[in-house]
Order: C-alpha cells, then sequence, then structure tokens
C-alpha cells in the first residue's frame, strides 16, 4: 500500500492527529489512492529520508488530498482539523474536540481546571459563538449548555451539593461553594464571626492585689537619658528634619554655586623660579581645516603608510580629510580620548625648562671673507724633491726664497733649487741624523744653521755670489777672534767653569764643503731659532735638562743657559719678532721671558697634554701652537692665557706649525700625512678679533711608520709651501 | 680636617622626592595624591641629574620637587581626605559589626555635611592660590574651556553624573553670553576635530576647542576619575571667572536661567541677562539683547499684524537705527582722543586702530536665518557675538529662535546647507504663491535674501569683512577654509599666496623642465594645425592618443619624437630653418642655468662646510639640530608645492580640454 506511506509519515509527527487522519483515509481510500499514488510515488519518499520535520511538500499534498476529498465525498468530516461538527439538541452545528493526548507536558492533573483567559472583557462578546474564551492551551472553552436541553436534564438529576444556581463568570459553569465556605458565609452574614478573646464583664476580684509600684508614676530615666541624646544630636544639627531627595539636591547645589569676586584684591605674585606653566596646545594648521586646500589631502601612500603605522609612532595623530560640505563632517572619533591624554601630561608628564633658540641658524656660523679674498694660498704640488734616505726630517727656505735647505735620516744636509735640483749637500754626521736647519734670516749674509745629534753645524753652501760668500765667512769667522781674546783674558774662568758649548772647526772635509763652524753642546739639539738680526741662534734639546735651552752668539763664539731650572721639558724656543722676548715651551706651557730684564712676561696655557711646536706671527702679538694630541692653537697674547680658537681637525698628532712671514697664512704638518693652511688674519683694530679661516688641506705625502710630514716651511714672500715627509721627499706647494 | 660628606644629603638629592616618598610624608592614598596634584597644579620634574637624586636604580621613577611637597602638608584639603577617611573607615566598621543602621546614619550625614561632621571642601581657595591675579586664570582658560564644553556633550553615566553635565553646560552657556556681550570673540576655525573658538578676553588670547554635536567615541582606556577631578577643579574656575566677567560688564551673576525653555532646547536663550541694581542706566543696552526676543510666537503674530498694516520694513527699520545711534553713542564715550603733535620735535605716539570695532559688528545689520540642517549651536554663537541680534531658525533646532517662520520679510541672510538649491528665477516664479504657505518647498528660495553656506560666516569672521556670498552659493564647492591661526613664517608655505613667488630658484627649473616637455608637444601640435590636410588629421590622431593616456610616458615621447620629424619635414616643405632649433636652444638655456644654479649650490654647501668647521663643538651640534629640523619643514613645503603645482597643472589641462 504505497498510498498509507505518506499518510503515516505526517502523522508520526503530528502526534495528536494520527488515528484521525489515518481512519479519514480509510474512509475515502478508493479515490484518494490514485491520486496519492500519481504525485507522492517519489518524492515523498525521498521526503521521508532527507527530513524529519515538517515537509512542505507533504503539506501540499495533505492539501491536494482533502480538496480531493471534500469533491469526492459528502461526508461532514474534516481533515486536519481537530474538531468535528455535529449538529446538535437543536440542529445548530456543534463542534467536537478531539481529545488532548496527555503526553508528559501536559501532565497536570493536580491543576485545576483550566481558567478563561480571555481577560476582563464582558462576556457578552462571545454570546454569537459556541465558545466563551480559551483555556491557557488556547483551546477553546465551550459553552455549557443552556435552555430546554438543560431543563430536561435537570429534571432528572437532583440539586448537587453546594448549588448556588450562581455562574461562575470566569468559567461560565456553575458555581458551587462547599459546606465550610457556605457556613462562612452565613456568620458574615449573621454578623456573627467574632472571636471573645475578653470579657466585657468586670470581674469582681482582681489577679494581683500588689499595690501599684513607685515606678510606675516616676519619669523614666532612661527614656530621659535617650531623649537628651536626640536633644543634643537635633541641637548639633547631627538629626535633620527629612526632606524630599530633590529639594535637598536644590538646596545642595545653591550652596556649591556660591559665586563672589575672588579676585577682588588681587595682588600680582611672581611665580616661583622652579614654576614652569604647562605649555599650551599649538594651534590647528591648514591640514586641520574640514575643507583644506587640496595639496594638504594626502596621496594614497601616505595614507596607506600613515594607517599601518603603529599609532603611537605617528607623526600626527590624525589624516587630513576633505568634506564638501559641513554636514558631511563626522564627530572625531578620538576626542575624548585626546582630552584625556592632555589631563595626563598636566599632572603626570614631567617638565623641563628647555631654551629654544630661536634664532636663524645661519647667524650662528662666523662672518666669513669669501674665498676670492682669502686667496692666494697653496693649492697643488709644484715640486717634489727626492734624494734623501730615509725621513726628510726638517725643511727650511733661504731668506731671498730661492733655496730650499733639508736634512734628513741619512745624516746629510741638502739645497735644492726650486725646481727640484739637488744643489749642494754635505753629511754632517754618519750616525745621527739631521734634526733641524734653519737659515740664517739676514740677506746679507748666506748661512744655514744644521744640527746633527749633540753637534750644531753653521755652513755657507758655495751657491751665491762670491760678494756674499765672502760676507756670510766674515760673519762665521768673527766669532775667532773675540773667543780668543776671551779665552786670554778670563782663562781662568773658563777652566773652572763647564762651558754650556765647544765652538770649533768641523774638520777640513767639512770645511771644503763650506761647513765652517761646529758647535757642540751636551745633549742632542731638536730646535733651531734665529734671532731677527742673525746674530743669535737658540737651541733647544729636551734631554738636556739644565742645559736644554742655550743661545749662541755668533759673533763672540758665545753660547749662554738663560735658565737655571725649567719646569718640564723644553720643547722649542723661539725669538720676539720685535721686541726683546724669548719664548720657550715646555710640555704644557709657553713660557715668555723678557731678556732685558730677565723676568717672566707671561705663561701661556694652551691646554694641550704635549705642545710639539709653536711659532709666533710676525706681528708678535698672535701665537700658533701645534701638540702631539692632534690640536691647533690660536693664542692672542693681549686677550688670555687661554686659546682663543682651537682647531682640531687632524686625525694625528701635529709635527709642525708655521707662519707665513707676509701674507695672512699659516700651515700646520701632521702625522696624517697632510698639510692644513689656514687663511689667519689679524686686525690691528683691538676691538676685533683675528679671522681664522681654514682654506685647503695640502694631501700628498705618504705615512711611513706612522709618521706623516714632519716639518713645513713658509717662502717668504710668495704663498708657497715646503714639507718634509717621512716618505722621504720634500714637497712644494703652490 | 672638614668632615666626610655623606652622599644624598645635600644639593639635588634633597631637592628632589619620589612619588612613593611624597606619599609616605603626606600620609595620604595614591588616589589622594593624585587629587591633591590636579587641584594644586603640581607636576613631576626632571632632574638635572637622575643618577644624582636617585638612590634606587630603576629609572623610570618620577621625582616632584620637595618643596612642592612640603607646600602640600600644609594643605587644608590634606585635612579634608583624612576626614573622608576616617569616615569610611567607621562606615565600615559599623558595616562589619551588622549595625546597618548606624552606617546608613553616617552616609546620610555624610552626604548632608555642612551641618554634620562634615568631610567636605571647596576648591575656592585653591584657584586664589593658583591664579593670584585674574589674568593668570584667563591664561589658564584654554584647557578648562576645551574639557567643559567636552563635558558639557557627554551623555551622562555612572563616573559622569548629570548633575556634572548640567553644570558644565551651564557654565559653558553663560561663559557664551559674556562672549556675546563683550563682542571677544575673535577667530574661529571648522575642523576635523571640532570648532576652534579664539576670544580676547582682557587681553589674553584664550583657544578652545568645541566638538561637533554628536555622541562622543569613547575609546581606549580612558578614566573618567582622573577627568572628573579635572572637570571639577575647572568648574569652580570657570564659575569665578563667569562671575569676574560678568561683574565687569555691570551684569549680575548668575544670569537668570528659565528652566522651561532650557527644556525645550533654547540653550543660549535660556539664560536672561540682568544689570546689576546698582549699577547706572547704561545696563538697558546689556538686558536689550535678551528682551528682544521674547516669544517667538509673539514676535511672528506682531510681524504678520504689521504686515497687514504695511509699514513692518519702517518699524523695523526704526529699530535698527535707534540700536545703531545708541551704539554710536556709546562708541563716541569710549573711543580714544587723536593727539596731534602741537609742537615740533615731539615724538608721535602709536595709538590702536579703531577698525576692531567694526570687525565686532560685522554682521549688526542682518537677520539670519538658519535652515534646520545647519548647526545652530555654533553658528548661534558667533553671528551674536560679531553683532547680530535677529538669529532665527527653524523649529526644529529648538527654542530661543528670533523668529521659526522661514517667509520672516526681515530675514536678509539665510544659511543653508544643502545638496542643491533650484535656480533662484524659478522660485521667483512662484514667489507669490510661497508667502502665503506657511512652509516653503525644500530647495525653494525666498527672494531677496542671501544664501550661502555655514562656512561663509567662519570665512567672514576670520577674514573682518564680509565675503563675497556667491562664492558660498548652496550647491557650489567651497573655497577652501583655512585656519586663522597659522602665522606665516617667512619662507614658509602659505597656501594664499601664489606659487611661483615662493618656489625656490632650483625648484622653479626643475618645474620649468617638466613644463618643457609638455610645451614641446603643445608646440609641435601647434606645426600641425599649420601643416597640410592629410597630415594634420594624422598629428591629431597622434596629440589625441597623447591626451588620453597623460601618464604614459613612452608613448607621449613617442609622439614628441614623431611631432618633431613632421615638424622638420614641415619646415622643409617651407623652405625655412628648423624650427625645432629654437626649442634645443631653450632647453639648452634651461640646461645651463640648471648647472649653473647646481654649482652655485655645491659652492654654498662648501662654503657652509667650511664655515661650520670654525665653530665650536657644542655650536656646531646646535646648529646641525637647527638644520635638521629646518630641513625637515622645507621637505614638508616642498612635497606641498610640488602636490600644488601637479594640482595646478591637472587644472590647467582640464581648462584646456
Amino acid at each position: 500500500m504505497i498510498s498509507k506511506i505518506p499518510s503515516k509519515t505526517p502523522g508520526k509527527k503530528r502526534k495528536g492527529s494520527i488515528e484521525f487522519v489515518e481512519s479519514d483515509d480509510e474512509l475515502s481510500g478508493a479515490p484518494l489512492e490514485g491520486v496519492l499514488s500519481d504525485t507522492d510515488d517519489g518524492s515523498s519518499l525521498a521526503a521521508e529520508d532527507v527530513s524529519e520535520g515538517f515537509d512542505s511538500e507533504e503539506i501540499d499534498n495533505d492539501e491536494h488530498s482533502s480538496d480531493a476529498e471534500s469533491v469526492s465525498s459528502t461526508s461532514s468530516f474534516h481533515r486536519h482539523a481537530d474538531y468535528k461538527v455535529t449538529t446538535d439538541a437543536n440542529g445548530n452545528e456543534r463542534y467536537e474536540y478531539a481529545d488532548i493526548d496527555p503526553v508528559y507536558d501536559s501532565d497536570d492533573s493536580d491543576a485545576q481546571e483550566q481558567p478563561n483567559t480571555i481577560g476582563d472583557i464582558p462576556l457578552s462578546f462571545y454570546d454569537s459563538y459556541p465558545h466563551i474564551g480559551y483555556d491557557i492551551n488556547g483551546k477553546k472553552i465551550m459553552r455549557p449548555a443552556t435552555g430546554d436541553a438543560l431543563d430536561a436534564l435537570l429534571d432528572t438529576i437532583e440539586i448537587p451539593k453546594g448549588w448556588t444556581g450562581l455562574t461562575d463568570p470566569q468559567t461560565g459553569k456553575p458555581l458551587n461553594l462547599s459546606q465550610s465556605e457556605l457556613e462562612l458565609l452565613r456568620r458574615l452574614q449573621m454578623a456573627e464571626d467574632m472571636v471573645p478573646y475578653f470579657t466585657g464583664v468586670e470581674e469582681k476580684m482582681p489577679l494581683s492585689s500588689a499595690p501599684e509600684p513607685k515606678r510606675r508614676f516616676l519619669p523614666s530615666k532612661h527614656e530621659a537619658k535617650r531623649i537628651a541624646k536626640l536633644v543634643r544630636a537635633i541641637k548639633d544639627g547631627k538629626i535633620l528634619p527629612y526632606k524630599p531627595p530633590q529639594e535637598r539636591d536644590r538646596e545642595q547645589n545653591q550652596e556649591e554655586e556660591t559665586h563672589y569676586d575672588i579676585w577682588a584684591n588681587e595682588e600680582a605674585q611672581e611665580p616661583h623660579v622652579m614654576h614652569i606653566a604647562a605649555p599650551k596646545l599649538a594651534p590647528p594648521g591648514y591640514d586641520l581645516s574640514y575643507n583644506p586646500p587640496p595639496e594638504y589631502l594626502p596621496t594614497g601612500e601616505e595614507k596607506k603608510a600613515w594607517q599601518q603605522t603603529d599609532p603611537e609612532e605617528r607623526e600626527k595623530e590624525y589624516l587630513p580629510a576633505q568634506y564638501d560640505a559641513l554636514r558631511k563632517v563626522p564627530g572625531y572619533g578620538e576626542f575624548v580620548k585626546e582630552r584625556f591624554e592632555r589631563c595626563l601630561d598636566l599632572y603626570l608628564a614631567p617638565r623641563i625648562r628647555k631654551n629654544r633658540l630661536n634664532i636663524d641658524p645661519n647667524s650662528l656660523l662666523p662672518k666669513l671673507p669669501r674665498p676670492e679674498e682669502l686667496k692666494p694660498f697653496p693649492t697643488l704640488c709644484q715640486t717634489i724633491f727626492k734624494g734623501h734616505e730615509g725621513r726628510v726630517r726638517t725643511a727650511a727656505f733661504s731668506p731671498d726664497g730661492e733655496w730650499i735647505a733639508s736634512g734628513g735620516d741619512d745624516g746629510t744636509v741638502r739645497v735644492w733649487s726650486l725646481n727640484g735640483h739637488q744643489e749642494w749637500s754635505a753629511r754632517l754626521s754618519s750616525e745621527e741624523t739631521v734634526n733641524i736647519v734653519r737659515w740664517r734670516p739676514n740677506k746679507d749674509a748666506f748661512i744655514l744653521a744644521a744640527a746633527a745629534g749633540e753637534d750644531l753645524f753653521l755652513a755657507v753652501p758655495p751657491l751665491v755670489n762670491d760678494a756674499t760668500e765672502k760676507a756670510s765667512r766674515d760673519v762665521l769667522d768673527a766669532g775667532f777672534g773675540h773667543a780668543a781674546h776671551n779665552a786670554t783674558t778670563d782663562g781662568n774662568n773658563a777652566v773652572k767653569k763647564d762651558t754650556p758649548a765647544k765652538w770649533t772647526r768641523p774638520g777640513t772635509k767639512l770645511e771644503e764643503k763650506g761647513v765652517l763652524l761646529k758647535l757642540t753642546v751636551r745633549s742632542a739639539i731638536k730646535m733651531l731659532s734665529w734671532h731677527r738680526r742673525g746674530d743669535f741662534i737658540c737651541s733647544v734639546s729636551p734631554r738636556g735638562q739644565r742645559s736644554s735651552v742655550a743661545i749662541h752668539t755668533i759673533s763672540k763664539h758665545l753660547s749662554q743657559i738663560p735658565f737655571r731650572r725649567l719646569p718640564g721639558l723644553a720643547q722649542a724656543a723661539h725669538f720676539h719678532p720685535s721686541r726683546p722676548y724669548f719664548f720657550v715651551a715646555t710640555q704644557r706651557v709657553i713660557r715668555c721671558y723678557d731678556l732685558q730684564r730677565q723676568e717672566l712676561v707671561k705663561a701661556i696655557q694652551p691646554g694641550a697634554r704635549w705642545i710639539s711646536g709653536f711659532d709666533v706671527h710676525p706681528g708678535g702679538d698672535n701665537l700658533i701652537v701645534g701638540s702631539y694630541d692632534r690640536r691647533l692653537l690660536w693664542h692672542d697674547l693681549d686677550l688670555s692665557s687661554r686659546p682663543f680658537k682651537t682647531m682640531r681637525f687632524h686625525s694625528q698628532a701635529i709635527r709642525a706649525v708655521k707662519y707665513h712671514k707676509s701674507l695672512p697664512l699659516f700651515a700646520d704638518a701632521s702625522d696624517d700625512g697632510s698639510l692644513q693652511i689656514f687663511h689667519g688674519r689679524i686686525v690691528s683694530d683691538l676691538m676685533e678679533s683675528a679671522t681664522i679661516v681654514p682654506v685647503k688641506m695640502l694631501k700628498g705625502h705618504k705615512i711611513t711608520s706612522n709618521l706623516g710630514v714632519m716639518d713645513v716651511d713658509w717662502h717668504p714672500r710668495h704663498p708657497w709651501c715646503l714639507s718634509a715627509g717621512a716618505d722621504g721627499t720634500l714637497r712644494l706647494w703652490a | 680636617m672638614p668632615r666626610i660628606k655623606k652622599k644624598g644629603q645635600a644639593g639635588a638629592a634633597k631637592n628632589y622626592v619620589t612619588r612613593n616618598q611624597a606619599i609616605r610624608k603626606l600620609q595620604i592614598s595614591l588616589p589622594d595624591f593624585r587629587k591633591l596634584c590636579i587641584w594644586k597644579g603640581i607636576y613631576p620634574r626632571e632632574p638635572r641629574s637622575k643618577k644624582k637624586v636617585s638612590k634606587s636604580a630603576t629609572s623610570s621613577t618620577t621625582f616632584y620637587y620637595a618643596k612642592d611637597i612640603q607646600y602640600l602638608l600644609h594643605e587644608p584639603l590634606l585635612q579634608k581626605f583624612r576626614d573622608q577617611k576616617a569616615l569610611e573607615k567607621k562606615i565600615s566598621k559599623a558595616l562589619g559589626r551588622g549595625d546597618v543602621g548606624d552606617a546608613a546614619r553616617l552616609e546620610k550625614n555624610a552626604a548632608r555635611p555642612e551641618k554634620t561632621g562634615k568631610p567636605r571642601y571647596t576648591l575656592d581657595h585653591v584657584i586664589k592660590e593658583r591664579y593670584p591675579t585674574f589674568i593668570d586664570a584667563l591664561r589658564d582658560l584654554d584647557d578648562c574651556l576645551s574639557m567643559l564644553f567636552l563635558f558639557a556633550n557627554l551623555p551622562s553615566t555612572s563616573s559622569v553624573p548629570a548633575k556634572m553635565i548640567d553644570r558644565c553646560s551651564r557654565l559653558c552657556l553663560e561663559f557664551q553670553h559674556y562672549l556675546i556681550s563683550s563682542r571677544s570673540l575673535t577667530k574661529s576655525f571648522l575642523s576635523i576635530k571640532g570648532i576652534y573658538y579664539q576670544a580676547n578676553i582682557k587681553g589674553v588670547d584664550v583657544l578652545w576647542l568645541v566638538p561637533y554635536k554628536f555622541n562622543q567615541r569613547v575609546v581606549g582606556d580612558v578614566d573618567f576619575r582622573i577627568m572628573g577631578t579635572f572637570v571639577e577643579f575647572y568648574m569652580t574656575l570657570l564659575g569665578f571667572v563667569n562671575f569676574k566677567l560678568y561683574t565687569s560688564l555691570g551684569l549680575k551673576y548668575p544670569p537668570k536661567f528659565d528652566q522651561v525653555m532650557d527644556e525645550n532646547a533654547a540653550e543660549l536663550g535660556a539664560f536672561t541677562l540682568e544689570g546689576l541694581t546698582i549699577a547706572g542706566t547704561e545696563n538697558g543696552k546689556q538686558i536689550e539683547s535678551s528682551t528682544h526676543k521674547p516669544d517667538p510666537k509673539v514676535q511672528a503674530e506682531v510681524d504678520k499684524v504689521l504686515k497687514q498694516i504695511g509699514n513692518g520694513e519702517a518699524n523695523d527699520g526704526e529699530d535698527t537705527t535707534a540700536q545703531d545711534e545708541a551704539a554710536e553713542e556709546e562708541k563716541a564715550a569710549g573711543e580714544l582722543d587723536k593727539f596731534e603733535v602741537a609742537a615740533k620735535g615731539g615724538d608721535v605716539l602709536p595709538q590702536p586702530e579703531a577698525s576692531d570695532s567694526s570687525k565686532r559688528s560685522l554682521f549688526a545689520n542682518t537677520t539670519f536665518f538658519l535652515s534646520r540642517e545647519t548647526p545652530r549651536q555654533p553658528l548661534e554663537l558667533l553671528l551674536k557675538a560679531f553683532g547680530c541680534k535677529r538669529v532665527g531658525w527653524d523649529a526644529v533646532l529648538g527654542d530661543g529662535a528670533y523668529t521659526t517662520n522661514e517667509l520672516d520679510p526681515s530675514i536678509t541672510h539665510q544659511i543653508v546647507d544643502r545638496p542643491s538649491t533650484q535656480a533662484a528665477a524659478e522660485a521667483s516664479e512662484d514667489a507669490e504663491d510661497n508667502q502665503t504657505s506657511q512652509k516653503l518647498a525644500a530647495n525653494r528660495r525666498v527672494p531677496g535674501r542671501v544664501y550661502v553656506q555655514p562656512q561663509w560666516v567662519w570665512d567672514s569672521v576670520n577674514d573682518g569683512e564680509v565675503r563675497e556670498p556667491h562664492l558660498y552659493a548652496p550647491g557650489t564647492s567651497l573655497p577652501p577654509h583655512l585656519s586663522p591661526f597659522v602665522k606665516s613664517v617667512n619662507g614658509a608655505y602659505d597656501p594664499t599666496m601664489p606659487l611661483e613667488g615662493q618656489e625656490p630658484e632650483l625648484e622653479k627649473l626643475q618645474a620649468g623642465s617638466d613644463d618643457e616637455e609638455g610645451e614641446e608637444d603643445e608646440l609641435a601640435e601647434d606645426m600641425d594645425v599649420a601643416g597640410s590636410d592629410d597630415e594634420d588629421e594624422e598629428g591629431e590622431d597622434a596629440f589625441g592618443g597623447f591626451s588620453a593616456d597623460e601618464d604614459e610616458e613612452e608613448e607621449e615621447d613617442g609622439d614628441a619624437s614623431e611631432d618633431d620629424r613632421q615638424a622638420e619635414l614641415e619646415a622643409e616643405l617651407a623652405g625655412g630653418a628648423v624650427n625645432s632649433k629654437s626649442g634645443d636652444k631653450k632647453t639648452k638655456a634651461k640646461e645651463d642655468a640648471r648647472k649653473a644654479l647646481a654649482k652655485k649650490s655645491r659652492e654654498e654647501a662648501e662654503d657652509l662646510e667650511r664655515a661650520k668647521g670654525m665653530l665650536s663643538k657644542k655650536k656646531r651640534k646646535l646648529f646641525e639640530q637647527m638644520q635638521y629640523t629646518n630641513n625637515k619643514k622645507s621637505a614638508e613645503d616642498e612635497k606641498l608645492r610640488a602636490k600644488r603645482r601637479k594640482l595646478e597643472k591637472e587644472k590647467q589641462r582640464k581648462a584646456k580640454a
């Protein structure tokens, strides 16, 4: 029976109507069979597999079948309604409802009859219906039978117990009262519902005949105490009469808002020195506008970059946006947060006073002369002088500027012409190096002083015309007579005193070469410096202790030791270019002595650790000091003992420094293989300080065993510079 | 021998205390300490050398200035905090005993502290201490106003009680009333964050930010207790400031507050300013502003009647003239006299210009009507603060309007923020009908009235003169709204100036070279036009390709070369010299100029390097730092200029097309 399957399946689900439907099927079996088998062959089977709940298709089928049924059969049964329509005693339609299947959900046997749920509406509304309302499950409550049928019934039965003849308006059913309820009603009616607790009758005999105690007539102390307490509390205002909360609030508000002029008699107070007022927030810029100029809007990339950065790291906390009308501007989401952060800043952020310099950074820069004004200065390597074996220790221009003298580790002194040709050379010593060569500054004679070890040689290279050469030889030889004369007069003294230097002839071999005089001091000479007149030369031998600085007089062949004791090792010494002053540099301090008065004039403290050399400006008021700790210091003797400018442009120690004789130039030579040329103009005006401008770095010397350029000298007239390198070359820069 | 000094006994170590030390010394809890710091304006310090001060190794300790903490020790509020703490202890003890009644009594008494033991405080003395003079208070008003205006717009929650919001908004409205009657508002700016206002009160510039009227989003962990502490202080401050400001104008403070009007969202209209009873007759003028708009309904009725009679206009005019006269008289009394130099040899002392006052009564003779889509509160404030007496608005926007009738004939300006309105001519056609109907249909205009967008008000106010309304007509794209707070720095990018004046030479040259390519193309195109017909067509095709694909440079180049070739051919045909040479010459000149410029800049850089070498290390560092920031700024400016150049070029192209 295929037809049964579709009808059964819904039946299982719709619990209440199973049997009914089945029976219905059986009733109308024959005509239905065909219809159902037509439609439901496969689909219902499939539906059964697919779903367990109601299936729309099946419901459709049911409806189809019901249609078919209504057409085919005259039965008054309706499918799927859970009531039957029958005719009652009067011949009217009557709805009979199927019983509810008592599944465990509806297990309410204890509960009373379902009350009517229609609420507080007149029952007359239901007059035209067979029911008078709905119970809690939504089922209709049927109207109880009335009229003739009931009368007939009444005749047959006796009046039940508790019958009142009233109807319960809620249920519409007769209202029955139990016996006890009836009794209660009766009692109420008769006003008999009184329980006698006390008798109304006064008894003759009292229960107790004890006299009334005194305390009954005295006011209670305890109560008095409590009252006193309350009174006190009221007096103190601790207990207040009740006030409604709104009124209390209003009063409070009024009190809060007491207004008066707090600044009536104000006095300005200086804020505390340490007080720092909170900085104000910056005013909004163009990009914060709701309708900014289009160039302030971020491009796609900028927007993306902004979104990808962490909110903490964003430069701006907002993204500029454009809205074409004010009504389109949305609320700013971060408003509360930004205010809160401002609050935090106000009370949590440490405040520091930062002096922001509101100046043009360019005003910091010194006013420099234009590069054209600084010219001339050496820029290129003009000539390279090769010939020395080993390092070239020293180099010097002759006073006429045509010759160059140099000395090196090979113990030779060489004189070169400017084109690079070696014109003269002499080996002063085979083992000692030539530490320094210096030309006598006057042009009337052509004398070269060179120091090798402890010996100081004075030579007249045979390169000049005879007259000059003769004059030179005369200058050197003049002392011999003087010395001899002195020796004869003060013979005893000379023997007694240990002479600071021995003046001798160097030997025939050298004499042939032109080296005419030899002085021997007690320790190796490192520095030489001529007096401007050419009569005195001072030698510095740092190891010499007491006799480290000696001044030699050429015309008298006399050597003097000006200082009995020097604090520290002497490094260099120079005569003042115009006055009778003498500068001596020890490791840290340069002292200036007056030779005439024999007293200390000034002590200059460059602040360098170890002075390597210094030079006095031709004007005589300025010094430059080079030091092994890479500093070049400019001192203005008139200003202070501290340096006026400190220049630290070298990466290695500075070996030598030199002023140009006539041009406002100076140079230093360093172990990093470079020379630095500075422009240093001194203005005669006392108010204005010197302008120092670095102009050139001359690089070319190779660094050999950590030594670069050993010495530097300037051409007396031209802006030409000569350097002696540790790589065995001399270079002329022009 | 002198005694050896112990570490941490003198100097910086004694000058600073850590937060924990401070709390221990004051014997209060951390939240109380926080409150105290906020109210008394005490903030942590950064010692010059943390190492000398700090005893511990932690680097993140906060230090307070020891004198500040010592100063807190004498604070009366401290005692109140302690009392509060004692009371709390009592209550908790009572609860621990199970004596609920006692606890309730204690708590109740705490709520009414004025009669009881009272742990209750006012911040009056703190304000007097922090701001010894009124000017000091005004200087610190920025944060106060921003905060209170924010709180006036917040929804009430458990942490932000409704009472607080109420008070904030009242204080703010009172302050706005002062601004209106003293005409001290100077500038305003519509930003994406909110609306900035600047007022000049007693010579002090006060700048604050008011959020747009939206529900505020609370993001992140915002602690409203801290904000509340600030707001408590600021409320007291603004109360006193308002009092002082009102009395300085001869007004009574607090102004009369109409609860009913306030409930109908009248906002500013809910207050009625009253003159001080003791003060003289001049207060009449101040009161006038508030009495002027007694009841919109009555006003409307009166207007109607007057219109029927037909002399409504005249009356209105009379009214204004009377006002003007009064204003003039007042002005004459307050104006500065001109000091002429009588004898030779005296110095001329400059006097402030009188133009300021004209700026403050910018909208004096106008009547505004705000459409319902416009923000009423800021517009009302701005218009009234700049002299407008009659501001009406749609009834939707709340009570207190001069008129709610859009058709009121006295209205001269209407502020509209709608997408587009129909042409005025169309509206004038059925103007007759409109007069009779109460409401206008959407997008209809009343003739003889200026329709502008809200930005017009702001731009006019910031410029100090009424801007041309046609630029701001509804539906047109607005000119950019610029911040009035930016001071133009020499050399910085200024969007109001033309681009040519501000770009440095190098940039100009580069821009020029970019242009050049475009120009060349144009040149070629011109030649095409001159050429024969068949070529012309071809050329047009090529050019069409160019204009369509501007971005594809390759194609562009191809076109250009093609055009060049054509030009050469043409020139040959014509028998003249090849025209493109002139272009070459031009480019060459440009190239030369660029090279010269590059050389010059290189030389300058060298000079700079040399000069820098002469600075001391400290100064050099400073210089470099300054340069860094300057470079950053100039890079930003350059970017802006580049963007603008691009935009302008595009615009030109569009205009050509």
